[in-house]
């Protein structure tokens, strides 16, 4: 068992997205009739189709195109090596401008995306770029792309049937439409707590996976430090606009911590380190 | 007493505070494994830089706290 302690995390955090969902299809077939074998292609499609499309938007939105290995043969030869140790194929190389440094994988094993900013690029040496290559393959070496759309799958089944159990619960005038939006949305923000919790365990899980393929946390620390340096001293409106949100709202406070998808910067610094 | 009325008015303006408090919380809760959550702003932090949205959010928080405060005043008038 390569990650005994994620395993258990997400035992515990499958169970209870698992009951969610046992809850509404039981709601579904009790209060609506709708059969288990609908309930459950029903539920496959949904989830597929949210897959298929949320990466052909990301990829779209962002204007990713194929990275020429002629124009970036080292991105290159990093990622086939990096794929190699970790076991996987080697996934499609991709390069935007996105304004910020950033990168992002898409897609599962065998089927996997990653997406580097000509900004990245810009910013880290090639050993830093290589910590960042590495978390990335990470994330699609422990599926964690599936497991978000997975979780956000969940989340919305179980909203979209506790809005209609509300709805045809009650006498269908105007505060029972206005309460059956109001439930759907915290039931999916509920839901989505337990998805948000194990996300931010996977990227500790995701950084170490990184720091073991690379033989060092230090690159993907330092690459870490150097991009959270530049942007405080960064006069680019659209990475203010985006620092201001993030003093705003803290990445480590209140319900803005419950609700991140990564942990904070300095404890992945840390941990990187230690 | 009508209590999903009064439930439909406490959990709007409840819910209404949290989208104006905390629109990014509430964007990344319908965006989440729907596309990449580290697409926008910068590595390694949390997704942000859509103030667009959040301004979105801000106000669809007011109106639904109001909805909220509509229906509870349905019950005292």
């Amino acid at each position: 068992m390569r990650h005994p302690s994620l395993t258990a995390r997400m035992a515990v955090v499958g169970s209870i997205l698992f009951a969610f969902y046992a809850v509404a299809a039981v709601v579904a077939m009790g209060a609506f009739g709708v059969p288990l074998w609908l309930v459950l292609i029903g539920s496959v499609l949904f989830v597929g189709v949210q897959y298929k499309l949320g990466k052909y938007f990301a990829l779209r939105s962002v204007g990713a195109e194929d990275m020429p290995e002629g124009q970036y043969p080292q991105i290159h030869r990093q990622v086939e090596e990096l794929a190699a140790d970790m076991g996987i194929e080697k996934p499609r190389l991709m390069i935007a401008r996105m304004g910020v440094p950033n990168a992002f994988a898409v897609g599962r094993k065998g089927a996997g995306t990653v997406v580097v900013s000509e900004e990245l690029i810009r910013t880290l040496d090639a050993d830093e770029l290589e910590g960042v290559l590495a978390h990335e393959l990470a994330h699609i070496t422990n599926r964690d792309v599936v497991m978000m759309v997975l979780g956000q799958g969940v989340a919305s089944i179980v909203a979209i049937v506790a809005q209609w159990a509300v709805l045809l619960s009650g006498d269908n005038d105007l505060a029972d439409f206005f309460l059956a939006i109001i439930v759907g949305q915290i039931v999916q923000m509920l839901v989505m707590l337990f998805v948000f919790a194990i996300s931010r365990y996977r990227e500790y899980v995701a950084d170490g996976d990184a720091a073991d393929a690379i033989g060092s946390g230090e690159p993907l620390a330092r690459a870490l430090e150097k991009i959270s340096r530049g942007n405080e001293r960064s006069d680019d409106s659209r990475v203010d606009e985006s620092v201001n949100a993030l003093c705003i709202f803290g990445e480590g406070s209140g319900l803005a911590a419950l609700l991140s998808t990564h942990p904070p910067v300095e404890k992945r610094i840390d941990r990187l380190r230690n | 007493m009508d209590y999903r009325t009064l439930l439909a008015a406490v959990l709007g303006v409840g819910l209404g505070a949290v989208m104006v408090a905390f629109p990014e919380a509430v964007v990344k809760v319908h965006t989440a494994g729907r596309r990449p959550h580290d697409r926008h702003g910068e590595y390694g932090t949390n997704e942000s830089g859509h103030e667009r949205y959040h301004r979105l959010v801000r106000g669809l928080g007011v109106v639904v706290a109001l909805a909220g405060v509509y229906f509870g005043a349905t019950l005292v008038v």
